[in-house]
């Protein structure tokens, strides 16, 4: 949830190569590559955004045809530095809250009836999150009044931890202002009780909301910080792990592994897969979302059975 | 599902006039769909589409449709070219059946239900061809009638299938879980016994029978895996019945993909989650193709044989 994919107005001409065969075979050979090193892969659908995202590097370069800039990408002195650049325009958009609803009703659904009942079971009443790489802030407080509105959750506690590796990002996440764009999900009712007014039409997220998040500041490459990090439920990781060389890559979901209790849950960015860095969790498929599960051992299907 | 109860349903259908007696173009269209999309001479469907003025026209416009349209179609010939034997036989197969059930007795909105059913098709058929599967086309065809019995069920127990889907909806269950409970049979059963009087193969009966069921056979046929597999994969990315079903699928986890992996080891090679992606496109074709032929919730059949 932290920094989504960009946003369809800013494509040019969304739609225009919606027709199969119209498109630059050097696209489809950038969207392997950026599937292949980042994990993020754009279907026919979202072809539109990755053309767009390399119009505006092309443009910033100076190259003018796509295979021109998989040369670049491929065989240039700088290509490295260059795919970043690409990533990140990939990635580019602001994130707002409730951005991804499908993931909250699979939570609400099935995830946390089986979490709690596993829990239950061993006497234990209390809920661990992770936000792996939680930007601005919005993806822990979404998920804070998500589990705050939870009613089958009366009666546990649950935390939620935030990190991320920016101090930047973490001030703006601790001091929780948000315009307009970030609050466009949530409804009147949840603004009056989570947030207070702030100046410029802001609103600022009050106490209540305020406690339900703790902010760290954790690199996700540090062995040594990893390991602490134990008994966690559910991690939310999204677009953090397209920066990741491959070995980073399957060394910091090894850790999200451990980190995870067993049953826990692991969700990375829509667009964002695993493959081919990690075997060790099952892609589970939600209506509308897919999340890694840590099956516990001599488990058979998620939730139990579809249903 | 006991004997007694199929073959009371089979009396049942034999006696629905609206479906054995379908429009006049529906025996040679099914005849068309048992064969082998590559035996299927281009002539006999060009001939089977022009035999119909209603129909004829809504291929040439969907044939003219951004979805497919490089140049003006003008011609039943072209329309049939430019959309394929394949989709030309799944369109009109669809204005067969819209014309056979009276609009009011629609209960499963019309569209959601072709969305489905051409959406498993397509999803079975590419699921086929990626794994070696030496007939995708009939992969197709299984995916496409695979819920046909749920318009059975809509003409016989109208009232009770309205029930089912509004529990199942509440409930945000299987609708055929509610179909057991209300009706005391699904529409499987409804579905195995149509397909059989249509003289459909054995494989193709069984993917319609127990797609949801697959523990009742012994040894499940590689086509009623696929026909699981793809019914779950629409179900969980948006081509529902019109409510969002709680459920958690680990295809890997699946009966049918366990069985299909023995016969079909290519499988275990298929990027799941790219496929995931991949049909979501397609899916988004198939909405708009059925929102182009169908028109957008309009009620009533086109087909007027």
């Amino acid at each position: 949830m932290a920094v989504e994919a960009a946003k369809p107005k800013l494509a040019d001409a969304a739609g225009a190569n919606s027709v199969a065969g119209t498109r630059d075979p050097a696209h489809l050979k950038i969207r392997d590559l950026v599937y292949r090193i980042s994990g993020i892969y754009h279907s026919e659908q979202k072809m539109y955004l990755l053309v767009s995202s390399c119009s505006r590097r092309m443009s910033e370069c100076g190259i003018a045809t796509p295979s021109e800039y998989l040369d670049r990408l491929t065989t240039g002195a700088n290509r490295d530095a260059e795919l970043k650049q690409l990533l990140n325009e990939i990635t580019i958009g602001e994130t707002y809250m409730f951005r991804h609803p499908a993931q909250l009703d699979a939570l609400s659904t099935v995830i946390l009836p089986q979490i709690m009942k596993n829990k239950t079971a061993l006497g234990l009443k209390r809920l661990r999150f992770w936000s792996a790489g939680c930007s601005t802030g919005e993806e822990p407080y979404t998920l804070a009044i998500f589990l705050n509105e939870e009613k089958q959750l009366a009666g546990w506690n649950f935390e939620i931890l935030a990190t991320d590796l920016n101090t930047r990002s973490l001030e703006a996440s601790k001091a929780g202002i948000y315009g307009e764009y970030a609050l466009r999900n949530i409804a009147e009712p949840l603004r009056r009780k989570y947030f207070k007014e702030a100046s410029n039409n802001k609103l600022e997220v009050n106490d209540l909301l305020r406690s339900r998040v703790r902010f760290d500041r954790v690199n996700l490459s540090d062995d040594s910080k990893m390991v602490f990090l134990k008994g966690i439920d559910v991690i939310f990781c999204c677009n953090v792990l397209i920066y990741f060389d491959l070995a980073s890559k399957k060394r910091v979901v090894q850790h999200f592994f451990t980190n995870l209790l067993p049953g826990g849950y692991f969700f990375l960015g829509h667009a964002e897969s695993l493959y081919q860095v990690d075997d060790t969790f099952r892609l589970v498929h939600f209506p509308g979302t897919t999340a890694y599960w840590k099956a516990p051992p001599g488990a058979a299907a998620a939730g139990g059975g579809k249903a | 599902m006991n004997e007694e109860r199929i073959a009371k349903l089979r009396g049942k259908i034999a006696k629905l006039d609206s479906i054995s007696t379908a429009p006049a173009i529906l025996q040679p269209l099914l005849a068309i769909m048992r064969q082998p999309v590559d035996e299927i001479a281009l002539e006999k469907v060009v001939e089977l589409v022009s035999r119909d003025g209603g129909i004829a026209a809504q291929c040439l416009r969907v044939a003219n449709s951004p979805l497919f349209a490089r140049r003006a179609v003008e011609t039943v010939r072209a329309a049939v070219m430019t959309l394929g034997i394949e989709r030309v036989r799944s369109v009109l197969f669809g204005l067969c059946m819209n014309g056979t059930i009276p609009a009011d007795k629609w209960v499963l909105d019309r569209n959601a239900f072709w969305r489905h059913s051409l959406g498993c098709a397509l999803v079975t058929q590419t699921m086929a061809s990626k794994i070696g599967y030496p007939e995708p086309e009939k992969a197709y065809l299984a995916g496409l009638l695979h819920d046909i019995g749920f318009l059975v069920i809509s003409i016989l127990d109208h009232e009770k299938f309205l029930e089912c889907l509004r529990s199942a909806a509440d409930r945000r269950c299987p609708l055929d879980l509610m179909e057991n409970e209300v009706l005391g049979y699904t529409h499987e059963d409804a579905g195995s016994v149509l397909c059989e009087h249509w003289g459909f193969s054995n494989e193709l009966v069984e993917a319609a029978t127990c797609h949801h069921r697959l523990e009742m056979m012994a040894t499940p046929g590689p086509l009623v895996c696929m026909v699981h597999l793809g019914d779950l994969l629409c179900r969980v990315r948006g081509l529902s019945y019109g409510y969002t079903e709680v459920m958690a699928v680990s295809f890997s986890q699946e009966g049918a993909w366990r069985q299909l992996v023995k016969a079909y080891p290519a499988l275990e090679d298929v990027d799941f989650f790219r496929f995931t992606l991949d049909m979501d496109s397609a899916m988004d074709q198939i909405a708009a193709l059925v929102d182009s032929v169908f028109g957008p919730g309009r009620a009533a059949g086109a087909a007027s044989a």
